[in-house]
């Protein structure tokens, strides 16, 4: 075994890369399990792949036979009810872990320098992780399924001058049919590889620069652990809770995020009553339909989701540690939650008599609440330090700058020195 | 806890089973949770319930040959006359020798899978028995192998005469 | 320790994210019954579900098939070999489930195809409380039948509750209903029984890991407090 390793390592760098990058891979000791939610989403994306690997073995994306292979899937296939499941709720799990990351990301303000690489890269697999959920859910070319195609694929048609041909190319058909189930198929297959290459580069950028952390200052070249075993182990750990939740949802609960229309086979000469996307498209939805104009709530609910990526740049505070020591950002944080969520029930609702009137409310203080950051935390950064800033922040600030200082020149320092590795001066 | 005086050894030693223990759990765990994939590969129930295959012997003269498909490979059904009866029962085939007798239930009829135990082409009909067009064994009237490469005579599915006229192929 | 105090809180969090989801399906479904929702517990007991499946046999499958149900599968619900040959007659084993009329016929009377029942139970909303409301809800007026609760629906009377006139009569009906709604519910999800029976033990397994773990994870960070 030595031997392999070492021949390898002549070739290849094995060891240097697994200790370098994983097994002393400096982790700061305060992360909280706040922190584990980037590594279940991977585990979530590695679960989606194998399960839709196996699925497509049975699966046809034939629209005459694609409803009834997945009944095929569910009642002849060996365990593929089971398969089945872990799929369409590993779905809903995906968009959990991520929306769970992005909201510690923006709590703690993980997003801030040097990090705003990692938040666009994070961005970016969250547009992937749409486009692949929406494709899939046509798949199995139930009523929702099928409408909810249709639908969205008719928002292109907000496009100017284009419009028209645009939705029409998308389907390669007049209406959603047999073209796009073809081409969904094939894409929603494709797609989560170039998920994992853009992980890749996510992950490659994390360890670039660094963990952030609760205090929210550069700790990764002060306090700083090993990866292994401290962190090993809590990324277990949190899986191995993960999955029990996730269990009790795919054995126990398997059809609550599915809806009852899905289970009628596609009908493109009926629409169902009332039209729902998927749970975690509904804050979207919601603003989608807030705006009365096809254009501007295609829009509205691109730049929604889109937003994200100014955060780097409307956060204008210096003060450490996201909403730890900002009450302004942490009572704002708590709203755009709130505002979220009721999005979310408005989205899941038909926009009738008061919710119309509070989808627009909340879609106003989606995009009000970015707009007034930038002044918000100016505002909130000359009161703090009027009032004095506790001694714990002033300690961060100051070793702060010393450490953009440092930074510079430890690095390059480590990277003369790749063996020594930043790992042995944590705890001092 | 409790035992301070010799907490070295000990907590290793509890560490060691801890862990041990935990790697055997979350190995069970991983092992067990391949299976639901692996079985999926299996033939699924609406495959496996395509076992049998009933096939009518109405209607077939002595000397002619019906394929019918059994699991999806090709079954020959063959008539055989008096005269193919008797020479097939003075003979023990070629290569792979076999009584007729072993080979039939009723003499009259011969079931045999019809695919060439050489590399699974479709022998086609000849007058004294099948010709394999792909490397040209050649099989009597008792589906036995006589010359070329096949190293097996014809394999015999299992079947039952459910009535004078009517058999089932395969076992249910 | 931290991890400690911060397991606490992760599975407060992990249960709540849970709710959350629970909070948005609710809400979703919550606006949508347009039917009186009777409480009745289905049980699935295979005496209910054979019941049930004869009168499906005897009576839906005049106009309804079931086309995801074949005969070989009845054998699940605890009918023998002997029960189902019987019933099939000369239909292969493998055969699924079709109704007796032919599709224009039912086109003519009715003025479009039934639905197959399949799925039956699980696409509607409270699938299996809308089978039983649907069923037991029919009423006469001269001679013209009528469903309370689905008006204009071209079903007719099937189980003949609108003629049910004394109290027994009509328990005995309703209980079909139920026996009817029973066998469809498990049409719909075959698996259903199996895969809460592999869940448990899926479901403890994954705590009793989580447990053995988390004592792990303990023993590895006091590392850190000691080197303190």
């Amino acid at each position: 075994m030595k031997h392999v390793i070492s021949w390898v390592d002549k070739r290849f760098p094995l060891t240097e890369f697994v200790k370098k990058e994983l097994t002393e891979y400096p982790t700061p000791r305060n992360l909280s399990f706040w922190w584990n939610f980037g590594s279940l989403a991977g585990i979530v994306l590695v679960l989606q792949i194998i399960t839709g690997i196996f699925l497509a073995m049975h699966y046809s994306p034939v629209a005459s036979l694609a409803f009834d292979s997945v009944e095929h899937i569910m009642r002849e296939v060996n365990y593929g009810w089971l398969i089945r499941f872990m799929h369409s709720t590993g779905a809903s799990a995906f968009f959990l872990m991520i929306f769970i990351h992005m909201a510690r990301t923006l709590y703690y303000g993980s997003y801030r320098a040097p990090r705003e690489l990692m938040w666009w890269t994070g961005q970016g697999l969250l547009l992937l992780l749409m486009a692949t959920a929406f494709m899939g859910y046509l798949l199995p070319w139930g009523q929702m399924s099928y409408w909810g195609a249709q639908v969205i694929t008719s928002l292109f048609g907000a496009v100017p001058f284009l419009g028209d041909e645009l939705v029409i190319w998308l389907r390669g058909d007049f209406t959603v049919g047999n073209a796009t189930l073809t081409r969904f198929f094939s894409l929603h297959y494709l797609i989560p590889f170039i998920i994992v290459g853009a992980v890749v580069i996510h992950l490659v950028a994390l360890h670039s620069v660094r963990s952030s952390n609760p205090s929210g200052i550069n700790l990764a070249d002060k306090n700083n652990i090993p990866f292994h075993p401290y962190f090993t182990i809590k990324d277990i750990f949190g899986v191995s809770v993960f999955f029990a939740v996730y269990s009790y949802f795919v054995f126990f609960q398997p059809n609550l995020l599915i809806e009852a229309d899905n289970y009628i086979p596609a009908n493109p000469m009926q629409t169902p009553a009332h039209i729902v996307p998927e749970w975690y498209f509904l804050p979207f939805y919601a603003i989608l339909r807030a705006i009365p104009d096809l254009v501007g709530g295609v829009i509205a609910m691109g730049v929604s989701v889109m937003i994200f990526a100014a955060m780097p740049y409307l956060d204008r505070s210096k003060i450490p540690g996201g909403a730890r020591y900002r009450p302004f950002y942490r009572v704002m944080f708590y709203l755009f939650m709130i505002d979220v969520l009721i999005l979310g029930y408005v989205g899941a609702h038909p926009p009738e008599g008061f919710l119309v009137i509070l989808g627009q409310g909340a879609t106003f203080f989606y995009f009000g609440s970015f707009a007034l950051l930038p002044f918000l935390s100016k505002w909130e950064e000359a009161w703090l330090r009027k009032k004095g800033l506790p001694a714990e922040v002033e300690a961060l600030l100051a070793s702060e700058q010393v450490q953009q200082l440092d930074r510079r020149h430890s690095r390059e320092d480590r990277r003369k020195n790749s063996t020594e590795t930043s790992g042995d001066d944590g705890n001092e | 806890m409790k035992d301070d005086d010799n907490p070295p050894i000990d907590e290793d030693r509890r560490d060691f089973i801890l862990n041990t223990a935990t790697s055997v759990v979350a190995g069970a765990g991983i092992a067990t949770a391949c299976w639901p994939f692996i079985s999926s590969m299996n033939p699924s129930a609406d495959v496996l319930s395509k076992a049998t295959s009933e096939a009518s012997l109405k209607g077939l003269k002595p000397g002619e040959v019906k394929t019918v498909a059994w699991q999806g490979k090709p079954v020959f059904i063959l008539r055989r006359t008096k005269k193919q009866i008797t020479s097939m029962e003075t003979s023990d085939g070629g290569k792979d020798p076999q009584a007729d007798s072993e080979r039939v239930q009723n003499p009259d009829w011969l079931i045999v899978v019809g695919l060439c135990t050489h590399l699974g082409c479709v022998p086609s009909r000849k007058k004294d028995g099948w010709f394999c067009p792909c490397h040209g064994s050649v099989y009597d009237n008792s589906g036995r192998i006589l010359t070329g490469p096949a190293p097996r005579n014809l394999d015999l599915p299992p079947y039952e005469f459910v009535s004078s006229d009517k058999i089932i192929i395969g076992k249910a | 320790m931290m991890a400690m105090n911060n397991c606490a809180r992760f599975i407060i969090l992990t249960l709540s994210a849970m709710w959350l989801n629970v909070f948005f399906v609710s809400a979703g479904f919550a606006t949508t019954s347009n039917f009186p929702l009777e409480n009745i517990k289905f049980t699935q007991d295979q005496a209910s579900l054979q019941r049930g499946a004869k009168i499906y046999y005897d009576v839906c499958r005049l106009c309804h098939s079931l086309k995801y149900i074949k005969y070989k599968v009845l054998q699940e619900i605890g009918f023998t070999k002997e029960q189902v040959d019987l019933l099939r007659g000369d239909i292969p084993i493998s055969a699924s489930l079709s109704k007796t009329s032919s599709d224009k016929m039912l086109n003519s009377q009715y003025g479009q195809v039934p639905p197959d029942l399949s799925l039956m139970a699980k696409a509607r909303k409270h699938g299996p409380q809308y089978i039983y409301t649907l069923l037991t809800t029919y009423s006469e007026k001269e001679g013209v039948y009528e469903n309370a609760v689905f008006p204009g629906i071209k079903m007719p009377d099937a189980l003949n509750v609108a003629n049910a006139i004394d109290e027994s009569l009509k328990q005995e009906i309703k209980s079909k209903a139920k026996d009817v709604t029973e066998f469809l519910l498990w049409s719909s999800d075959p698996r259903a029984a199996v895969r809460k029976t592999i869940g448990t033990y899926v479901v403890i397994y994954f705590l009793i890991l989580s447990v053995m773990l988390y004592f792990i994870m303990k023993r590895v960070w006091s590392r850190l407090d000691k080197e303190k």
